[in-house]
């Protein structure tokens, strides 16, 4: 995957591109907006990550202009800025995560490979939790390498669940991915389907959170 | 100077009894003048009587005279016609005429000498000095009497005056006394008498002067904590990086050195994080934006985020109670559940409970986190909530890592919320149970200073 930081601060610029290219990906860099349009047109990245506070020009601006340009780049948002205002303005702007300074390397890495699975982008569209494996793109779920039949509402939950792993859902974010289906849901429809995938897979594969919500169990 | 009060009063009674008694004594001496003319013309008149007095062959004549008055008449040669009963033998004066003060039979006396060519006879009367004075003295102390018995009265009255008069100065040092410390509003005193206007003007300025200095202290505080986020990242993406750049040399363990320095690096962080949470919640500052917010959904939205640090340390986290509407500052509220949690957390050993709860009475909606952790003394909870303040110092007994600035950040956002935190024992016995009370939702609407920025 291609990566473009645009970051003007020159350390930490340095400091995530080299932990990018440990992890793999290949990394442009770019200190100001207006070089980071001309790159992004020119090196077509599939990810973008962006800072708001840029010295020629607002970081929301350069992700407008992008998008202007018909640039469909993913784009982190990756800032000291940590105000609702600025996130909802990113986000808006056409943003598809944020990030605020300082953060753990590790869940700038977790973020860019949920965006990468997001765009059905290489190898990361396949998600490995302790033996069972669930194929984004093929929506194909195995455990042990045997198949597991699940139906599409509870891929849906577990893709949810999986995307970022160690994370609590509520049951209110888990109604939110079955309404985006275009569907109705009951009161008791999440409930019934973590049931089922507790009994396809095995029931200490998601954990209840007494009044929270949902998460991965322990690997197996 | 104790009291101005006391100190008018005490001038003021002493200036009007100074000028009375100097007035007094004016009347006294202008009286006594008068007096002794009018006496005078009286000895003179008597002189005047006694002259044409008939006298025996023999003389001297002795006359009762129970008046205390004596009388002598005597003849141009030297010859005593006529005495009264108490008068000497010997001439009280010398023949000359006038008014003298003589002394004789143990007293003072005045006197007239006349001497009359008519009859040839010399005339002296005398009368007792003293018994004029006497008179004089009644005279004076009938006139002063009054005076001394108003004194009293005017001393009320000014007591009673002055105290009217600084009826301002005493509002205005109420109005300083109810300030509380962190208050730098202007003082309220509307329309000061003259002679406080500086002071109340002076003293605007000043808390002017001191809440600009104080705002930019804080914005300065802010900003640098902010500005301090970025190279702070870029320090923990380095660590990172020489954490994996190590691991591809495979060493047989990983340095210490690293794991301490990324334990450090983290601390920074988190007291950074902590400092730009605490000033830039300060109330009178912070630019809330209140909307009606269920208090259950942001308590399982914060605990969702914070979840991954209660497993760390195995602990069962509950959240309990029902939807509980507040209106509040979304942003604001997350922070405050993030440091409660995040105390919870960290002050509650390996698997131990932490239960969050929400609850709506018609009082308003409570907050409730308890944990299961060692508590702390009911004499410790005024001093939590001070900066840096911790508990046993920074040896504490569970060794956990804190700044110290959670409850006073906490606190913050309890006061933009015009909402009250209270610290108790938890309902696992030992532990730490902290309560917030959000007012009844229209209590709360704009909050302390929410209007600001």
């Amino acid at each position: 995957m291609r990566i473009l930081l645009i970051e003007d601060d020159q350390s930490l610029a340095d400091g995530i591109a080299t932990a990018l290219r440990h992890t793999g990906y290949a990394v442009d860099r770019a200190e100001t907006g207006a070089a980071g349009i001309s790159l992004a047109q020119a090196a077509r990245p599939d990810v973008i990550i962006l800072d708001l506070g840029l010295p020629d020009m607002d970081g929301v601006d350069v992700l407008k202009q992008l998008r202007r340009k018909s640039i469909s780049s993913s784009v982190l948002i990756l800032t000291a800025r940590d105000d609702l205002p600025s996130k909802i303005g990113g986000l808006d702007a056409g943003a598809d995560d944020y990030l605020t300074k300082p953060f753990a390397v590790d869940e700038l890495l977790a973020r860019l490979r949920a965006l990468e699975r997001r765009a059905g982008l290489g190898l990361s569209a396949e998600i490995q939790v302790g033996d069972v494996s669930i194929n984004l793109a093929s929506h194909e779920v195995t455990r042990a390498g045997e198949s597991i039949k699940l139906s599409r509402r509870e891929f849906t939950l577990l893709r949810a669940l999986a995307e970022r792993p160690g994370h609590i859902l509520s049951r209110e974010q888990l109604e939110d991915k079955l309404y985006s289906w275009g569907e109705e849901v009951a009161s008791n429809t999440v409930d019934v389907h973590i049931h089922n995938l507790r009994k396809k897979i095995y029931p200490e594969f998601i954990q209840t959170i007494r009044g929270v919500g949902y998460k991965l169990g322990p690997a197996k | 100077m104790k009291s101005i009060r006391i100190f008018l009063l005490i001038a003021l009674l002493s200036t009007i009894t100074l000028v009375n008694f100097l007035s007094a004594l004016h009347g006294y001496r202008a009286s006594m003048a008068e007096a002794q003319r009018l006496f005078d013309r009286q000895l003179a008149a008597t002189a005047r009587l006694l002259v044409d007095m008939p006298v025996p062959d023999e003389p001297p004549l002795v006359v009762a005279q129970a008046e205390p008055l004596v009388l002598q008449v005597w003849s141009a040669e030297g010859e005593m016609l006529l005495r009264s009963a108490d008068a000497p033998l010997q001439p009280i004066s010398e023949f000359e005429s006038g008014y003298r003060e003589v002394n004789f039979s143990g007293y003072r006396w005045r006197s007239v000498t006349e001497f009359f060519p008519a009859s040839s006879r010399w005339v002296i009367v005398a009368e007792r000095a003293d018994l004029r004075y006497q008179l004089a003295e009644k005279v004076i102390l009938e006139s002063v009497m009054p005076i001394l018995l108003g004194l009293p009265v005017a001393g009320l009255l000014i007591w009673l005056l002055i105290g009217w008069g600084l009826s301002s100065l005493r509002q205005l040092a109420e109005a300083l006394q109810d300030k509380r410390a962190e208050d730098l509003s202007p003082l309220p005193l509307q329309d000061p008498p003259e002679e406080l206007e500086p002071v109340v003007k002076s003293t605007n300025a000043l808390l002017a002067r001191l809440r600009a200095s104080f705002e930019r202290e804080r914005r300065f505080s802010a900003d640098a904590a902010h500005e301090l986020r970025t190279p702070i990242a870029a320090i923990q993406v380095h660590a990172h990086n020489l954490d994996s750049e190590l691991r591809q040399y495979k060493l047989a363990q990983t340095p210490e050195s690293l794991g301490k320095l990324q334990g450090s690096i983290e601390r920074m962080a988190h007291l950074v994080e902590q400092m730009l949470d605490l000033f830039r919640t300060t109330p009178e500052h912070y630019p809330a934006r209140f909307e009606t917010l269920d208090l259950q959904l942001l308590a399982r939205e914060a605990l969702a985020e914070q979840y991954g640090a209660f497993a760390a340390k195995n602990q069962t986290v509950e959240l309990t109670g029902t939807r509980s509407s507040v209106r509040g500052d979304r942003f604001a509220l997350m922070i405050l559940l993030k440091n409660l949690l995040n105390n919870a957390c960290k002050y509650t050993p390996d698997a131990g409970r932490i239960e969050v709860s929400t609850t709506s009475a018609d009082g308003g909606t409570t907050l409730r986190v308890e944990d299961s952790g060692p508590g702390i003394p009911a004499a410790e909870y005024d001093r939590i909530f001070e900066r840096f303040y911790r508990v046993g110092g920074d040896r504490h007994a569970t060794t956990a890592e804190g700044c110290g600035l959670g409850l006073s950040i906490v606190r913050h956002i309890a006061q933009l919320h015009r909402a009250q935190v209270r610290l108790g024992q938890s309902r696992f016995g030992h532990g730490l149970a902290v309560e917030v009370e959000f007012p009844q939702e229209t209590a709360a609407e704009g909050g302390a200073g929410g209007h600001h920025g």
